[in-house]
Formats: C-alpha cells, structure tokens, sequence
C-alpha cells in the first residue's frame, strides 16, 4: 500500500511539468502580455518602443520561450512560486491567506453533496417509481441543468435579502474568528456549490443501488432470512457505494470550476475569486499558480479516489 | 412409505402467476407435491417450465409483481404445520423459516455471494441471526462449516473474500451458509449448471453426504435426467407450469407413463446403454407462456395427441405414489409394463 501511495506521488511529478508546459504555452499564445496590461491604454500608445523593450527586459520576457518555461517551473518546484504582477506580492503568501478558504468551501461541498446525493438517490431507489422517487428525480435533472449562478442569485435574494437569515456574502466578520462564528456565511455558499454535485451524486447512486439491488447476492440475502434493512443497506448500498465514490472522484473538477463562480458571488475570499481577477488584469504568474494547483488538485483527488476505492472493495488490488 | 409424517413439505393445487406489461403469465397452474424428510426430491423439466418459481414460491421471493393466487404451501416444522402461503413476504415470521428452516442454494455461485464481505461474514451473519451463538463460537461454527463442505485450510479461507474461491468453492461456500443453521429442507436450484462436469459430481456427493448425515430433505431442480437416476428418491417432471409426472424414482424413470417424461428420457444419453443409443430431441418448441393452450400443455408437441386433449387432463393416481396428468396414460401404462 504505501510503497503504491509513493510510485503514484512520483508519477505525479512528470505529470505536473508536462501540464505545466501546456498552461504556460497556453499563456504565451494568448494575446498581449503583462507589460501591455501594466500600462495603461492611453499611455501605452505614447511610450516609445524601447522603453517598452527595456520594461520587457527587466521582466525577462526578452528571453526565449523555452528558457522562460525552465526559470519558472524550476522556480515553482523549489517552492518559489513567484509574484504576483498586481501589488507585487509574493503568490506563496495569496495562497496562504486564501486557500483555506476554498478548502473550507470545496470540503463543506463535498461532504454535502456526498451524504446528501447518497442518501436521496438510495431512498429513489428503494421507493422506484413512487411519487418519491419521480419528484426526486425531476429535482436531480433541475439541479443538474440550472446553473450554480443562479442558484446562488436566488437564495441571497431569499435567505440573506428577504428572510435576513443569513448574511449575503464574505467569510467573516471582522473579530469573529472561530469555525462557528463563520459557519452561517458558509452554509449558503456551500449548499449552493454543492446543488449540481448532489444532484448527479443521487442521480448517480440511484442507478447504482436499482444496479445492486437486481444482483443475485440481494436474492441470497433475503433467502437467508436477513432483515429488509440489512439486504438493503448492508449489502445492496454497501455495493452500490464502490462506483459511487469513484464518480464523485471524477466530479471533482467541476467543484473546483463551480467554486470560481461562487466565490464570486457570494464574495467568498478564496482562491477562486482571486483567480477571476488574476485573469482580469492578466496576472501571468498569479494565472499559472492557480490553475497548476487545481491540476495538482484533481491529480492527488483521483489518487485519494483510488486508495478508497481499494479499502472498500476487496476485489480491487493496488497493483505494488 | 407414503406415510404423511414424514413430509417435510407439502405443497397442494399450487398456483402462482406473474404479471407483466398487465399480462398475466400463469407460471404455476396447480402444482402438487411433497418433500420427504430426509429423501431428496428432483424437480426436472426445460427451462421456463416453473422450477424456480415453484422454489421461489416456497421461500417466498417471488418478483414483486406475482401472486400466489391459489393453493397451499405447508411446512411441517419442528412446531407443527405452518402454512407459508399465508406469511408475509418478508415479515418476522417468514424470515425465521427462511435460511433456518429451509435453505435455497443457487445456480450461479459465482455472483450469488455478496463480494464485498468475506466468506466468514456471510456464513457468520446466518448464525447471528438464527441461533443464539456468541461472537466466537459463530466464527470457530463458521471454519467447522467450512471444513466439513470439503474447503481446505478453512482458519484462513473463513475470512477470504469470495474473489479468491473458484466456482466449486463458492459453491461449497453457498452450501455452508445453507447448512449453517441444520436446516430441515434444502433447496438447490440449478446448483452445479455454471459448473465444471467433475465439480458438479463432487457437489453432488456432498448434498447426498448433508441428506444422510443430517436427514435433511433436498429439492433439487435440474433439467438433467442423469442427474435425477443419480439422486433422486422421488421424482416429479414439469412442463408449463404443470407437474405432468411424479413419484418414485424407480418407477418414472423405469416406468415412465407421460409422453413428456417419456421423450425427455429419450433426449439424453443415457449411461450404460451403449455409444449407439438413439438421443431424439424433443420436437417443437414450448408454448408462449403468455398465450398457453387450454388443454394438456404437452398436447402441439405429443405424437399421440387425440381430440381429448384439448381438455385439460386430471392428476390421476396410477399406483399408490405414482401420478400423471394424461388422458391417455391407461394405454402408456400397458406398454410401460412390457
Ligand atoms: N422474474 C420474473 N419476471 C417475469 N417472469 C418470470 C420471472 N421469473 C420467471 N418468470 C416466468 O415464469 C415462467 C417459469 O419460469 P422459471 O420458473 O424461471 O423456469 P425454470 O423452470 O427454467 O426455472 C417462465 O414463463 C418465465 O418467463
Ligand atoms: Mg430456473
């Protein structure tokens, strides 16, 4: 197992500089570069071009494409993540201020979706096609079509703007500081970001549990005498389980991409909102740190994905 | 022999019909018959004959969309007669019957154990249920079991998944969940049909092994003739829903008195009749079950059908232990008898 965990941390690292490589191409073929987002409009047409030239150098922008790809990912992989363009600070310190943010967000998310999706699809299954089971359904294909905006839109306007049950946005209040202070902010945020992932969760364990419930084990277990709850749960959802988590597994990036989005609209101070607006101004380093830590993100997320996939199906065996 | 005290079982007029697409298909239509404590019972018949919802009516785990909607299922238990008919589908009362006092094994050990849990958790959970053993003993109960349906090493298999087993295995493994609570009836459906020849005749030896040594009395279908010479203390052929034949061993297979028992005999080969035995397949196909004939189901397939059957024929007693369901059979009887 752990000799497994470690060839696939390794694998990871040819992996991390070939998407690397790929997101810094796709910097470089994008139009205009930092020096022309530093200036502003007006003054860029006036300045004369070895002015801008010598800016270009300063930045290191003058050297070639390869060599600007080695100075930064060699950079990145000794820890120095470089600056950001807008203020000049160091995009370690962004990370650390913001990301717990996002984690908190994306977690939150995650358990809500996974229990919540879990627990709605087995109870469409067990009930399938009842009144139950056909209303939920509508709900999953609702939650999956309805964009998380809107969403969001809907319950400020409702919780936080007519029922004042829950502030509109941010994390805090200044000198709250505990989990529990913040946790009303963090309710609508992550109920919203979790809608579209629980919704394929269910839609998901409900064909997964029809799936389990019509394998000749469930047969076995009622011939045994077991109780319904235990054929149910004990072993039809225990099987249903396996492909499950690996789905929420695949779904992880779509979390990630939903919580750019709701960060921004409920003001959320993580990560996500930093890297809209590091788009925006066209903050090349900030951009390139975002986006390689969500790859990196996904990638450790799958490999999580597959350690539980192993400890809760016998059958499968990391291959060490 | 036909002495009712010693019936483990007795099912009377049994008719169970499923319902699909609101189309009825009348899988049972008035099945009669008994399981000897102790003996073994072979169900033969083809397929979509009504084998399995006959087992399935007596454990109760019938698809949701049937009924039982005639006759009697009763099991003769330790506490006197209980009718299963009766019974919930899964309330307190059938459960305690199912896996305690009648067990089902079935065809296809190969998906019909859970994968996730190992052996010893699924023979273990039986006892947990039916018997009052403490945590322990369950697990030294679930090796002892192990042991004695012929699986080596069982400190160590008892707690391997079912993965790790080949097809026979499994199989022995399904038989010791069966066994596990000395069940009075054992039911096995099918049990050796996804398995190898010489596995198959090792299964076998072992149920017979169970029968002798526990007196539990086995229903076994199969479709196999050879099977039934093999194992069988009585006999009863199905074909549509109806059992056409039944009685002794000795008596329908030597005997045979139905023209359907008659040409399924015919259609296999048979041991130590020769290599140039002729093997004639039956003609014709089995009825849509959807749409049956109102006479004798045999009837579009039978070489001596006559006007009277379009009628449904009576369950006539030809001996004391010997039935059929022929107009004919006064005739079949006679050259039987040559
Ligand atoms: N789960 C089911 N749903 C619908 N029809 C069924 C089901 N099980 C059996 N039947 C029907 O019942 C009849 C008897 O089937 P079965 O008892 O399985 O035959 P066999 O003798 O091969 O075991 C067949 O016509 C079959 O189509
Ligand atoms: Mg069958």
């Amino acid at each position: 197992m752990l000799t497994y965990i470690a060839r696939r941390l390794l694998t990871l690292i040819p992996m991390v500089i070939v998407i690397s490589f790929l997101i810094y191409l796709g910097l470089e073929l994008t139009p205009g570069d930092a020096v022309s987002h530093m200036i502003p409009p007006d003054a860029y047409g006036s300045m004369d071009e070895d002015r801008l030239q010598e800016l270009r150098e300063s930045l290191g922008l003058g050297k070639p494409f390869l060599v600007r790809y080695w100075i930064w990912i060699s950079g990145v992989l000794q820890g120095d993540f470089g600056y950001s363009l807008a203020g000049g600070v160091p995009i370690s310190k962004i990370f650390l201020d913001r990301l717990p943010a996002t984690l908190e967000l994306s977690i939150a998310a995650l358990l809500i979706s996974t229990v919540l999706g879990s627990i709605l699809g087995t109870i469409s299954a067990l009930t399938r096609g009842s009144l139950t089971d056909q209303s939920l359904t509508v709900v999953g294909m609702l939650g999956v079509s309805i964009p998380e905006f809107f969403f969001g839109l809907v319950a400020i306007l409702i919780f936080a703007l007519n029922l004042e049950w829950l502030p509109v946005g941010g994390r805090t209040l200044p000198g709250y500081d505990s989990f529990w202070d913040r946790l009303p902010h963090l309710v609508m945020p992550a109920m919203v970001l979790s809608i579209m992932m629980t919704a394929g969760v269910m839609r998901y364990a409900r064909s997964s549990m029809l799936d389990a419930l019509s394998r000749d084990f469930i047969r076995t277990a009622r011939s045994k005498g077991m109780p319904e709850w235990r054929v149910n749960i004990l072993h039809g959802f225990r099987v249903a389980l396996t492909p499950v988590i690996v789905l929420i597994g695949f779904r992880l990036p779509v979390l990630i991409g939903g919580s750019v989005i709701i960060e921004q609209v409920f003001q959320w101070p993580g990560i996500g909102k930093e890297f809209v607006s590091a788009v925006r101004s066209q903050d090349y380093p900030l951009v390139m740190m975002v986006a390689l830590f969500s790859v990196l993100a996904v990638l450790v997320a799958s490999l999580i994905v597959d350690l539980l996939t192993a400890i809760i199906d016998p059958r499968v065996r990391l291959g060490d | 022999m036909e002495m009712g005290n010693d019936v483990a079982l007795s099912v009377r007029n049994l008719k169970t019909y499923i319902y699909t697409n609101n189309r009825c298909n009348r899988a049972l239509d008035g099945v009669s018959f008994e399981i000897r404590q102790g003996k073994t019972l072979c169900i033969v018949g083809e397929s979509g004959c009504g084998k399995s919802v006959t087992a399935a009516s007596i454990m109760q785990l019938l698809p949701t969309l049937s009924r039982i909607e005639d006759g009697e299922i009763t099991y003769h238990g330790p506490d006197g007669p209980v009718r299963i008919d009766a019974l919930e589908r899964d309330g307190a009362k059938m459960r305690a019957i199912r896996g305690k006092e009648i067990a089902m094994i079935f065809q296809d050990p190969m998906t019909a154990l859970n994968p996730v849990y190992s052996i010893g958790f699924q023979i273990k959970e039986m006892l947990r249920y039916h018997t009052s053993l403490g945590r322990k003993d369950r697990h030294s109960k679930a090796i002892d079991l192990l042991r004695s349906m012929g699986i080596p090493l069982p400190e160590r298999r008892v707690d391997e998944y079912p993965h790790l087993y080949s097809g026979g295995m499994r199989q022995r493994a399904m038989i010791a969940i069966a066994m596990s609570c000395n069940p009075r009836i054992l039911i096995a459906d099918e049990p050796t049909t996804a398995l190898d020849v010489t596995i198959q005749a090792q299964i076998f030896e072992l149920m017979d092994t169970l029968k002798r040594e526990n007196g539990t009395a086995i229903m076994l279908i199969t479709h196999d003739m050879g099977v039934v010479a093999e194992l069988a203390d009585d006999v009863a052929v199905m074909y549509m829903g109806n059992i056409v034949e039944a009685g002794p061993v000795g008596k329908v297979l030597r005997k045979p008195v139905h023209p359907y028992t008659r040409a399924l005999l015919d259609s296999i080969p048979v041991l130590g009749r020769g290599k140039d035995q002729e093997i004639k397949a039956i003609p014709g196909q089995t009825p849509d079950p959807y749409n049956r004939p109102t006479g004798c189901q045999f009837a579009d397939r039978c070489a001596y059908r006559v006007s009277a059957c379009d009628e449904m024929p009576p369950e006539t007693m030809v001996a004391d232990d010997h039935r059929v369901m022929c107009w004919r059979y006064q005739e079949f009887m006679a050259d039987a008898a040559e």
